[in-house]
């Protein structure tokens, strides 16, 4: 009898545990489009308090506008830096319902739909400042179903090539690598006569070793792989994903890699390349910071160049990532939510020409110009970005960790095949989570 | 002599003091506090602990994701999808041998420390409170400063560069093979301290005719702690094997702060793969895979515990 009891009790809290059964971070939310105002930049917010996060990546890029924005309005701004993996810690406390006012995301669809855009983020479709924008950039990031949920204040992200001027001058290389197999041969001649390692990778914790998989499908993004891949048409384990992560790893038995690229990190490839004991990396703009953090501009001018590569020629592949936008969440607070749309637009217009000049970046706005002091290689980042692909990241509808399974390969614990097919696994299960058709 | 016999009579006259404390009827024992006393505790343990575990059980019976709002049952799809992804496996692999490894390391190094500092000599006592610390400290703290320590141009290699006379490059956190040994040792290293108090205090607890009388019937130390400290110390045997062994299986702040689960992922023990898995946004996914992490310790923790036990009945 006791038993029975017991048995029915813990049924019955199931059940009513089932019944009860919702996310937590849903709801909470204000209403959608309509009536939805953005106020002036400068328009008092006494008493108000917004929170704004941030990785380590970014978190200094917002102290300026901060601090101006808590001038201009009275409001208060608290910055709150989340430890890396960002995006993994942001997607969690979102989940459990800990939502912020602002916070630093990547504006690629897969990265939007992975924060539940439509639930969590406010529309930022009638945002004041999008029509001075550079049209070219005005619809390139940052919209999913055709609604706009990110704002982009940074030139976006590009995978390209940085190398080493001084150590393509003594190598005796005066034209620009025209092709990815050119850029090769080049760094073959580099190796033969000066001795330097062509190419240097950071196997550490090896983000950016997918960069090199990815140049490598430019071609095949161009003629519209992503769109099948999307439409379950196409696969991570077709040949053409297989074949370029199969050439990289040749390319690294063949010794024109660091030596040390299993154990080498991000801030290793920087002093490499900027020392020229490496010439060249296939890297995105944050490689480009952390040569700021260690050089002047004068001399950035004099060592470092980039220049886009693709198969077939000279084609950049556009990667935004979290350090070039901001969403705006939706927290249930009106007044918080406005003040947010707000700071975006204080940030946009009023702080534009201070923000530039104090990040020394490329400027967004027409009516912006960018500093003077920005960096040549900064400048042709920006220039490439006109005729460019766009990424894994920002085409595919899912974002699977492809480069733990390219790292996988560089420590012989998968082949390509292997490490293409683990990849193309996780991007199924995460369309499927996501409720793509044809998943 | 006389003691041990005097040991023996003393046990049943024990058991007889205590049946008497029992109300006579044999009934419900008188209670000297009424039953609600217990509802706080219940409470907290049934927030705090049993509905996690049911919602444990729950979700991961349906397709919750940071993707969309709705959450609906999808019966066994996750286990299935899991089963097929090889991952789960082979971090299920991982996270048992990580186990069996820390247990290892964690009981030789506990029970030699505790052998050594056995005797209560004041530099015993220090050296005793010495290894307790790193117990007490953060396990995120103990896996950064190791991490620091076994870097390749790091102060382990110096030194044992400046002993070698040359330059030293091991990568003792890159290599696929041997970099789970090198973490599993840390892991033992911090709770060694542990060990050392549970196997000292077994220690303490061997009756000293027992070792006399060895000594008069001609054992050497050696034969003594085989043949007589070892196996009495079965009860503080089973605890710190089982502590070690199911608290490494729950694992994740040292290996996460020392490798983070790399190189190529050999040292992704499953808790870290849960919280990939989570941070991806696949929550029920996640969820699943650590009901499949609780369903293995049980089924590890009964029989490795039962058969510890069985070897206490020598007592």
């Amino acid at each position: 009898m006791k038993r029975l009891l017991m048995t029915t009790a813990t049924l019955a809290a199931a059940g009513l545990l089932v019944a009860g059964c919702s996310d937590p971070g849903a709801g909470g939310g204000t209403a959608d489009t309509g009536d939805i105002t953005w106020p002036e930049a400068t328009a008092s917010l006494e008493g108000v308090e917004l929170t704004l996060w941030a990785a380590q990546a970014s978190n200094t890029i917002p102290e300026g506008v901060v601090a101006a924005f808590e001038d201009a309005t009275g409001a208060k701004v608290e910055i709150v830096t989340i430890p890396d993996p960002y995006e993994n810690g942001i997607q969690t406390k979102v989940a459990t319902g800990d939502k912020p006012d602002l916070a630093f995301w990547q504006p690629t669809a897969s990265m939007l739909t992975a924060l539940n855009a439509a639930n969590n983020l406010q529309v930022l479709d009638d945002a004041p400042w999008i029509e001075d924008m550079d049209p070219d950039l005005q619809d390139l990031t940052g919209i999913l179903n055709d609604t706009r949920y990110a704002a982009l204040v940074t030139s976006p992200s590009v995978q390209g090539v940085y190398y080493n001027k001084k150590v393509f001058a003594d190598a005796g290389i005066t034209e620009l690598p025209t092709s990815f197999e050119d850029m090769v041969a080049k760094g073959r001649v580099i190796q033969e006569t000066t001795g330097v390692t062509p190419f240097f990778e950071q196997g550490n914790n090896g983000w950016s070793t997918q960069w090199w998989p990815q140049v490598l499908l430019a071609d095949a993004a161009a003629d519209g792989f992503y769109d099948d891949l999307n439409a379950n048409k196409a696969s991570f384990a077709d040949d053409v994903v297989v074949e370029a992560i199969t050439t990289f790893k040749d390319l690294i038995d063949e010794g024109l890699f660091n030596s040390d690229i299993v154990t080498a990190t991000f801030e290793d490839q920087g002093d490499a390349l900027l020392s020229g004991e490496a010439a060249m990396a296939v890297q995105i703009n944050a490689l480009f910071g952390q040569f700021q953090a260690k050089a002047d501009t004068a001399t950035l001018n004099e060592t470092i160049g980039y220049f886009p590569i693709s198969p077939s020629g000279n084609v950049a592949t556009s990667h935004p990532d979290q350090s070039n936008a901001l969403v705006a969440f939706k927290t249930g607070d009106a007044a918080r939510e406005a003040a947010a749309r707000q700071f975006l637009t204080f940030w946009m217009t009023e702080y534009y020409p201070t923000f530039v000049e104090e990040q020394n970046t490329v400027s967004l706005m027409t009516g912006v110009e960018s500093p003077a002091s920005v960096p040549q290689a900064l400048l042709d980042v920006h220039a490439s970005l006109s005729d460019s692909v766009g990424s894994m990241q920002a085409q595919a509808v899912a974002n699977p960790d492809l480069f733990m399974n390219v790292v996988d390969v560089i420590n012989n614990v998968k082949t390509p095949q292997q490490a293409a097919e683990a990849t193309q696994q996780q991007f199924v299960e995460l369309a499927k989570a996501s409720g793509i058709d044809g998943f | 002599m006389a003691t041990m016999q005097d040991a023996r009579v003393e046990a049943p006259r024990a058991r007889r003091r205590r049946r008497q404390d029992l109300p006579p009827s044999g009934g419900k024992p008188r209670g000297t506090h009424p039953l609600w006393f217990l509802i706080p505790a219940f409470t907290v343990l049934g927030i705090f602990f049993f509905v996690p575990t049911i919602y444990n059980f729950v979700y991961a019976f349906t397709n919750w994701s940071s993707f969309k709002s709705e959450i609906s049952f999808v019966g066994f799809d996750n286990f299935q999808g899991l089963l097929a992804n090889g991952t789960l496996l082979s971090s299920l692999k991982i996270t048992l041998i990580y186990a069996i490894l820390v247990a290892v390391f964690q009981n030789v190094f506990g029970l030699l420390l505790a052998l050594l500092l056995e005797k209560d000599t004041r530099l015993n006592r220090a050296a005793r409170v010495m290894f307790f610390i790193p117990v007490i400290m953060s396990a995120l703290a103990v896996g950064y400063i190791f991490q620091a320590l076994l870097k390749t141009d790091g102060p382990l290699n110096q030194v044992i560069g400046f002993f070698a006379g040359g330059d030293v490059s091991i990568a003792w956190l890159g290599s696929t093979t041997w970099t789970i040994v090198v973490v599993a040792v840390i892991h033992a290293w911090k709770w060694m301290g542990l060990s050392m108090l549970i196997y000292l205090s077994g220690l303490k607890t061997i009756n000293e005719d027992v070792l006399e009388a060895a000594r008069l019937d001609g054992a050497g130390v050696w034969t003594t702690f085989w043949k007589i400290r070892f196996p009495l110390l079965a009860p503080a045997l089973t605890f710190n094997v089982a502590t070690a062994l199911l608290g490494s299986m729950n694992g994740f702040d040292i290996v996460q702060a020392t490798t983070g689960g790399g190189p190529a992922r050999t040292t992704e023990i499953l808790n870290i793969f849960i919280f990939r898995t989570f941070g991806q946004g696949l929550f029920a996914q996640a969820t699943t895979m650590s009901l499949v992490l609780f369903v293995v310790v049980a089924a590890l923790a009964f029989p490795v515990i039962g058969m510890l036990r069985r070897r206490e009945n020598v007592l």
